[in-house]
């Protein structure tokens, strides 16, 4: 391999994009470090391949600046920016040999053949296709295509490469394993990745952080612990990972905690929004968080419910619950104890287990 | 046979299997079969015809003769003897009238020899002509490309959807006019003393004699088959992901290089059906330049081809011409398929 390639920090400011009527991205303030796996998680429609294309130069933003390594990019096309992109369904060039494709920048970039076959086979060793050079990309497997698609990106060195929900394509097992190989290959390249998609599992699992979009506008940036255990709307509670939600009405608060008035009972949650007493509200609680007590066990919430369904799915099992505040999901590892007690059962959760936020659009409601 | 019949029953299958045959044979093969088989051969005079025509004019003279004969006859003294003698003159006239009759019918009817020598008829004036119309088919296949690429990828791939079928439509329109108005129309527009050439005058220019020095035949022969470029461009171009387009300038083609190297390889198969169709109308195009020209411009080989089989009536001559004229662009077919390397199979879709 060359040497690595580093990476350049990205930083939008006020850039926002108006197609006619419809503001597709809201003016938006973002800075990605240099060298970060940074993902934009969004469902579809959200605006986030919009910020894709402004970042690869097919799009100028109606308003604000975008600057890649400190440059303002305003002019410069998506052939000379540093940056690089992998689209949903590759666009692999289909008359092209596997290795004309990895050749293709250099090819533009006017290297003689034999200079540029050489580092297309370079490349494709690089990414466990050694022999496959010579072959057509219909003749490869989807997730041999893939890494073709990442070898032709990786051809033109750039700063900064652009994922446009790469994955999307592959069946489960494979998109796994890939997740893995990109977070290596972005780890030892040193280069920018900014990865769009809807699925939260690969934006958790890859990203140093995580941006959730909604509506054209960029609702939280953090780690993927941050947009999971400390999300900032109804929105990304909703949409990142399971929850349950137990509107209510605040009757107290204190030390950034505040209790909820539901109607499956009362309970005590962090109020990171800094909501006041009376205020409408959702208590948001992820189904690992809720606890089957024993009988006699205490715990800061406790709320009774019948067992409607349980679904075993290996690891763990799902228990549905009807509750006073509505159809809970509970899920339970599976510790190997067995079955569940017979009548009502007793759920519990800690005063630090859930999140209250204001009532507010959720992902259903945006679905 | 047993799948078709499996599938659709007996009575439908029969019914499938005529209609293909009908087709094969009445579309594809009988057509050619018959004017290659009329290129074959000619009717020439039969074998030993000189003799008979000599041994004709013989028994005329003895026909003569026995005229005569019989005259002479008639003053005979016995009545008998001038009976007896008219009956055997009249005997032997009506032998000689019947193998007169007989050898004229042998001497007149021509017999057919299967022959190559229809072939070899083209001298050189139409041998250039033939050559010119090729050519001259070969350019205005290349207009009608340089003018129809740029148009169909616009079409297909800068216009949103809606737009682009309503371009289409308008691209259609002239089509739905009969052909022999939409050239007659040229011909008034072209003509010396036409709107064109009335423009021109305002300028100061011209008149110019588009109609006689035969460039009116190119311009309206582009016009009248641009449509049959168009569509398998825009067909083909249609199907070309925008991905591919946008990867390639994401790294780093430019515009030519992008055509060059994802465009027109995509859009091989649809050049080749527009090339190919545009190509045989306008070398077998016969009204284009009958009416573009009325004569005042040398002629296009179909119009060679129509005179031999009605003004020379030679339809052996004829239709050799024409089967000459499918061999070239037979050829033209498999030059352009090895050039775009496109098979059969792809040119089908």
């Amino acid at each position: 391999m060359t040497p690595t390639p580093s990476g350049m920090d990205i930083a939008l400011s006020g850039a926002a994009v108006r197609f006619g009527t419809f503001q597709a991205v809201h003016p938006t303030d973002l800075t990605i470090e240099a060298g970060e796996f940074f993902s934009i998680l969004g469902p579809s429609g959200c605006g986030k391949t919009t910020i894709l294309r402004l970042l690869s130069g097919f799009l100028d933003p109606s308003e604000g600046e975008v600057r890649i390594g400190g440059q303002p990019m305003a002019g410069i096309g998506p052939s000379d920016r540093p940056t690089a992109l992998i689209f949903q369904n590759l666009a692999l060039f289909p008359l092209m040999t596997v290795w004309e494709n990895v050749a293709f920048g250099l090819e533009m970039r006017g290297w003689k053949t034999a200079r540029r076959r050489a580092r297309a086979f370079e490349l494709l060793d690089m990414v466990a296709l050694g022999g496959q050079g010579d072959k057509l990309p219909s003749e490869l497997s989807g997730g041999q295509r893939q890494r073709v698609a990442i070898a032709r990106a990786l051809a033109v060195e750039p700063a900064v490469l652009l994922l446009d929900e790469p994955l999307s394509a592959l069946d489960l097992k494979l998109r796994q394993h890939m997740r893995a190989e990109l977070k290596q290959l972005q780890e030892t390249t040193g280069i920018t990745f900014v990865y769009i998609t809807h699925d939260q599992g690969e934006a958790l699992t890859m990203s140093d952080r995580v941006a959730v979009m909604n509506r054209g506008r960029i609702v939280q940036v953090g780690s993927a612990d941050d947009v999971y255990d400390r999300p900032a709307t109804a929105f990304v509670a909703t949409f990142v990972g399971e929850m349950n939600r137990l509107p209510g009405r605040i009757e107290s608060v204190a030390e950034g905690r505040a209790r909820i008035a539901t109607a499956g009972g009362s309970f005590l949650a962090p109020n990171p929004g800094g909501l006041a007493p009376g205020a409408e509200a959702v208590l948001f609680l992820r189904p690992e968080r809720l606890h089957l007590l024993a009988p006699g066990e205490a715990a800061a919430n406790v709320l009774e419910g019948g067992l409607v369904r349980r679904d075993m799915e290996g690891a763990f099992s799902t228990l549905i619950v009807e509750t006073g505040a509505g159809r809970l999901t509970v899920q339970r590892v599976n510790s190997g104890s067995g079955g569940l007690p017979a009548g009502p059962l007793r759920l519990g959760f800690a005063d630090r287990a859930g999140v209250i936020l204001p009532a507010g659009e959720t992902a259903d409601d945006a679905a | 046979m047993t799948r078709l019949r499996r599938s659709f029953g007996a009575p439908l299958a029969a019914l499938i299997v005529l209609l293909t045959g009908i087709w094969v044979l009445g579309l594809i093969a009988a057509p050619q079969v018959i004017m290659i088989e009329q290129s074959l051969w000619k009717m020439d005079r039969p074998a030993g015809a000189d003799e008979l025509s000599v041994q004709i004019d013989r028994l005329y003279n003895r026909l003569d003769m026995l005229a005569l004969d019989r005259a002479a006859a008639r003053t005979l003294s016995t009545p008998s003897a001038t009976d007896a003698k008219l009956a055997q003159i009249d005997a032997e006239r009506a032998a000689v009238a019947a193998e007169i009759a007989d050898l004229e019918t042998r001497e007149s009817t021509p017999v057919r020899t299967w022959t190559l020598t229809n072939y070899a008829q083209m001298g050189q004036a139409h041998l250039r002509i033939f050559a010119k119309t090729i050519l001259a088919a070969l350019a205005v296949t290349a207009i009608a490309f340089a003018v129809c690429y740029p148009i169909a990828f616009a079409i297909a791939k800068l216009e949103p959807p809606r737009r682009a079928a309503l371009i289409m439509l308008a691209l259609v329109i002239p089509y739905a006019i009969n052909e022999l108005l939409r050239v007659f129309a040229w011909q008034m527009i072209l003509n010396y003393g036409g709107p064109l050439n009335a423009a021109l005058g305002l300028l100061g220019i011209g008149p110019v004699p588009f109609l006689e020095s035969g460039s009116g035949v190119f311009v309206a022969m582009v016009y009248a088959y641009i449509l049959f470029m168009v569509f398998p461009l825009y067909n083909v171009l249609e199907t070309l992901d925008m991905n591919q387009i946008e990867a390639a300038r994401d790294l780093g083609a430019k515009t030519w290089q992008i055509h060059r190297r994802i465009v027109l390889p995509h859009a091989r198969p649809g050049i080749a059906v527009g090339c190919i169709m545009t190509f045989m109308l306008s070398a077998g195009s016969y009204s284009v330049p009958y009416i573009m020209t009325r004569g005042t411009a040398a002629p296009w080989f179909a119009q060679l081809v129509y005179n031999r089989f009605f003004q020379a009536s030679d339809w052996n001559v004829g239709a050799a011409y024409a089967v000459s004229l499918l061999a070239v662009c037979t050829g033209f077919v498999f030059l352009m398929m090895r050039l775009l390397k496109v098979r059969l199979r792809d040119i089908a879709k």
